[in-house]
């Protein structure tokens, strides 16, 4: 059963269509890339399965269950987590608070236990606390515990949102350009942090992404899209070497030179 | 820093001058005449208002200008349930300010479409509406002229001393409770919303259930004020809960400092005594508040509580209680950027 | 009756026309609502009274004086309020014009008289009403709307056809477009805020010798210059001048059918309404979600 299908999904925006009938699946401990010019639709799709945008037609499954239509909240609450292209952080909380944040579904309620800061509620806190650490530690910016949010350098930043939607031990994760602005050895990290959640944690991961270089190195298998439908799928080196790719990105005319 | 530095720093925190002003109240009642009594009745009530306030737009960023027109509903409740139906204080604020914390809520509702400028303007245009409603449903409300209340009757006490000493309680248990749901799960959740609602959604806040809470929450906070203050005056009027006492919430907050409970009982003191200083001149309050509400936007914006913090770590606001042992490597970090890092602990 | 409550709401309409007109502007030209338009109405009218009554300077000098001095106002405003917050947030930005309505309507209180003082400006035509068959019309109604009319088309032709006011429509359109083609977006904004405030100081010149003048009417106007600018679309000008007319014929047909009381509420309602039901207005183009 695959972690996250989307079948036959059509959105348009004031009468310009931004995905046209585009279908996929993504399976657990997979990485799909989603690769096109810009305009593509890449964005949209995101938004599409995370629930901020709801699809004129079609339906997405996560773990087999519809949840079209749904509020991302409550998406959130089957397993998904997404990261966003500009910074995302709570900009007013420490980077331990924003990972104590991100385990808001892990905790419960207990309005009144908490008003008399009862046992219980400094024992869960504890337990919080760990699981933060532990995520931070797996992205490697166990040192920043204390700093604020906004204090953080944009690459920083980046690892510890990762580190947000890992803690809540998603079943799916949507990475929206996570490589954006990074140097290359950022670039390296990521790539062995993305390998490493889909390896140790069986996680499916739905990674947007214009740097090709990244892509190509750590999809499984990749989806093109170009004006809102899907031009290709397959394996990198396949996706690289097509032709409707090709003329997608460079136009009519461009000749592979060897490749 | 040096150990003794360390406590006096500690001693200069919220909590123990929060303490210190709490004892000092106490004692008022013994040295002051019935208008200080009535001045320090204020200055709870006010508190109130201000941490209510505080919840809703330092810690969960909606811009609301309804607090005065709730706290108003808050006082007509109570006073209405008074005087229509005999029913005595310890009933009727409560029950008004259960009636304020219901439509406080469901103006969340309509909040949850609209953001920052035209959720200000929407609320301002409630406040008004609940101002005309005041005003011009005569039958129930008895109008422009108001009406008259009986005080309260307390056993050893005057009316003045007994609702002293029940605002200050009232104030000093929402304080403590504000300030331990802040930093809850819920505190987090709002903090959240106000940071980055996307972000806070795919995380799996629901935005119409907290934004309710925190309407909810704060509405509540500004009807019990309303009950309060109508046992206080023994008088209700329209004029009392005006455009005017809206700005000099919002000033009491920015002052004081968003986002702060400690900040908004300061901010509530200093507004208050101004108040007073310029009780005579109306025209000179309406100058002076409205100064300070653009001098802190423009030059401090994170108010007084925001200088203390940058001043004495005990004024940080910290929203998770356990202490972590990544403060050992936070401490070796935060050392290179030359801030000071201490344990996280309960600062309630 | 009715002929008589159209042209009492259309009158007043065509004010409230005129504030959100100025409303709309600063929105398009800046992106940001001006809580102390009301304000610089309201001391634009004091001194024309003061001007006219006080200094004794005939009636158009003294409107031309109230309208320049509004327009210093309002860009003394975007200077001092707007400006340093054009990068930070929304609440901030809010809270600091309210700031300045707060102290503009303190000095004007302290200035020209305190709670319950008004202030009558003299008409400038004689009060005797004409009639025409069925209708019943007081001369300065008529000054009102065609002083209204003149104001409406003077400023559509500055927008449409001057150099300046394309530069505004291009900056609102796109600030970052515009800086790079040279546009001072600074001075743009500056310029938006003092039209804005001469169009509300215009508004007032009209109006005070029909209604009479106190602090508190620079906030009244604002509510329902808002109103009529959202229920028009807050980025439509046009809207403005439809949704200010519709705003004054619904509340002097509510307050004429239903009770006088109407006449204050409806502007709320209708704020209230619209921002929940459709947040576009009637001619507006985007959605004020997440703005």
């Amino acid at each position: 059963m695959s972690s996250l299908s989307l079948r036959n999904i059509s959105v348009s925006f004031g009468g310009v269509a931004a995905l046209s009938d585009v279908s996929l699946a993504v399976a657990p401990a997979e990485i799909r890339g989603i690769i096109g010019p810009n305009g593509a639709g890449k964005t949209t799709l995101i938004n599409v399965v995370c629930g901020l945008a709801r699809p004129d037609r079609g339906s997405v499954e996560l773990n087999g269950r519809t949840v079209t239509g749904m509020k991302p909240s409550a998406i959130a609450a089957l397993g998904l987590r997404r990261t966003f292209q500009t910074s995302s952080l709570f900009g007013g909380l420490t980077v331990l608070e924003n990972m104590v944040t991100g385990q808001h579904l892990s905790t419960r309620p207990r309005f009144l236990a908490t008003c008399l800061a009862a046992r219980a509620v400094r024992e869960e806190e504890r337990e919080t606390v760990e699981r933060s650490r532990r995520a931070l530690d797996f992205v490697g910016m166990a040192g920043f515990a204390d700093r604020l949010g906004r204090e953080l350098s944009f690459g920083q930043q980046r690892l510890v949102e990762i580190a947000r939607a890992l803690v809540g031990e998603p079943n799916t994760l949507l990475m929206d350009e996570p490589a954006v602005g990074l140097s290359l050895v950022r670039l390296a990290d990521v790539d062995r942090l993305l390998r490493r959640i889909r390896d140790e944690r069986g996680i499916a991961i739905l990674l947007v992404e214009h740097v090709i270089r990244l892509v190509m190195e750590v999809s499984d298998k990749i989806t093109v899209l170009s004006s809102g439908s899907v031009i290709a799928e397959g394996a990198p080196a396949e996706v690289r070497s097509d032709k409707g790719v090709i003329e997608a990105y460079l136009g009519k005319g461009y000749h592979a030179r060897g490749q | 820093m040096m150990r003794g530095g360390k406590i006096a720093v500690r001693l200069l925190g919220p909590g123990p001058i929060g303490l210190l002003c709490f004892f000092a109240m106490l004692l008022l009642p013994l040295v002051a005449n019935p208008y200080l009594l009535f001045v320090g009745t204020q200055l709870s009530i006010f508190v109130i208002l201000a941490v209510g306030l505080n919840i809703l737009v330092g810690y969960c960023g909606q811009l609301a200008f309804s607090q005065a027109a709730i706290f108003g509903i808050g006082a007509y409740g109570a006073g209405l349930l008074k005087v229509h139906l005999g029913w005595s204080f310890l009933l009727s604020v409560p029950a008004g300010a259960a009636l304020a914390c219901a439509v406080g809520t469901l103006i969340a509702l309509p909040a949850l479409r609209l953001y920052g400028l035209y959720l200000a303007l929407a609320t301002l245009a409630f406040a008004q509406f609940t101002q005309w409603v005041f005003l011009n449903w005569e039958r129930v409300t008895f109008g422009a002229g108001g009406f008259r209340l009986s005080r309260p009757a307390f056993p050893y006490f005057t009316a003045g001393t007994g609702t002293f000493y029940i605002a200050l309680f009232v104030a000093a248990i929402l304080v403590i409770l504000a300030a331990r749901i802040i930093r809850s799960r819920f505190g987090r959740a709002i903090i959240a919303i106000r940071d980055g609602e996307v972000a806070a959604e795919s995380l799996g806040i629901d935005l119409l259930r907290y934004k309710a809470l925190a309407f909810g929450l704060s509405a509540l906070y500004a009807g019990v004020a309303g009950g309060i203050n109508a046992m206080t005056l023994g008088f209700v009027a329209p004029e009392t809960y005006d455009l005017f006492l809206a700005v000099l919430l919002k000033a009491m907050i920015v002052l004081g400092g968003l986002g702060s409970i400690a900040g908004s009982v300061l901010g509530a003191g200093i507004v208050l005594i101004l108040l007073e200083l310029l009780r005579a001149f109306k025209s000179a309050q309406e100058i002076v508040f409205g100064a300070i509400l653009l001098s802190c936007v423009l030059f401090a914006p994170s108010g007084l509580a925001g200088y203390l913090s940058t001043r004495l770590d005990s004024w940080r606001e910290r929203y998770v209680r356990a202490f972590s042992p990544l403060q050992a490597g936070a401490a070796r970090d935060a050392a290179e950027a030359s801030s000071s890092a201490s344990p996280v602990s309960g600062n309630a | 009756m009715l002929t008589y409550l159209l042209l009492g709401g259309l009158t007043s309409g065509a004010l409230y026309a005129l504030v959100a007109l100025g409303i709309v502007l600063v929105y398009k030209a800046t992106g940001t609502i001006n809580f102390a338009h009301g304000e610089f109405l309201m001391i634009s009218g004091f001194l024309a009274y003061s001007l006219y009554v006080f200094a004794g300077l005939p009636y158009l000098i003294s409107i031309l004086g109230a309208v320049l001095l509004a327009f210093l106002l309002g860009a003394i405003a975007e200077r001092i309020a707007f400006r340093p917050l054009m990068h930070a947030n929304m609440v901030s930005l809010v809270l600091a014009t309210v700031g300045v309505s707060f102290i503009l309507k303190g000095s004007g209180r302290m200035l020209w008289g305190g709670r319950g003082d008004y202030l009558a400006f003299p008409p400038l035509l004689p009060p005797n009403p004409i009639i025409i068959g069925e209708i019943i019309l007081v001369p300065q109604q008529l000054v009102v709307l065609a002083g209204a009319m003149i104001v409406m088309v003077a400023f559509a032709l500055f927008f449409r056809l001057t150099r300046i006011g394309k530069t505004m429509q291009a900056t609102a359109d796109n600030p970052k477009a515009a800086r790079l083609v040279g546009i001072r977006v600074e001075q743009v904004h500056m310029l938006a805020f003092g039209v804005g405030a001469a169009i509300a100081g215009a508004a007032a010149a009209l109006m005070a010798p029909i209604t009479l003048l106190y602090p508190d009417i620079g906030f009244s106007l604002f509510i329902k210059g808002f109103a009529a600018a959202v229920l028009g679309g807050l980025n439509s000008m046009a809207g403005a001048l439809l949704g200010g007319f519709l705003i004054g014929v619904i509340e002097s047909l509510a307050g004429g059918y239903i009770a006088t009381s109407f006449l204050e509420v409806s502007a709320f309602i209708v704020i209230m309404f619209t921002l929940i039901f459709k947040p576009r207005g009637l001619l507006g183009l985007n959605a004020v979600r997440r703005a």
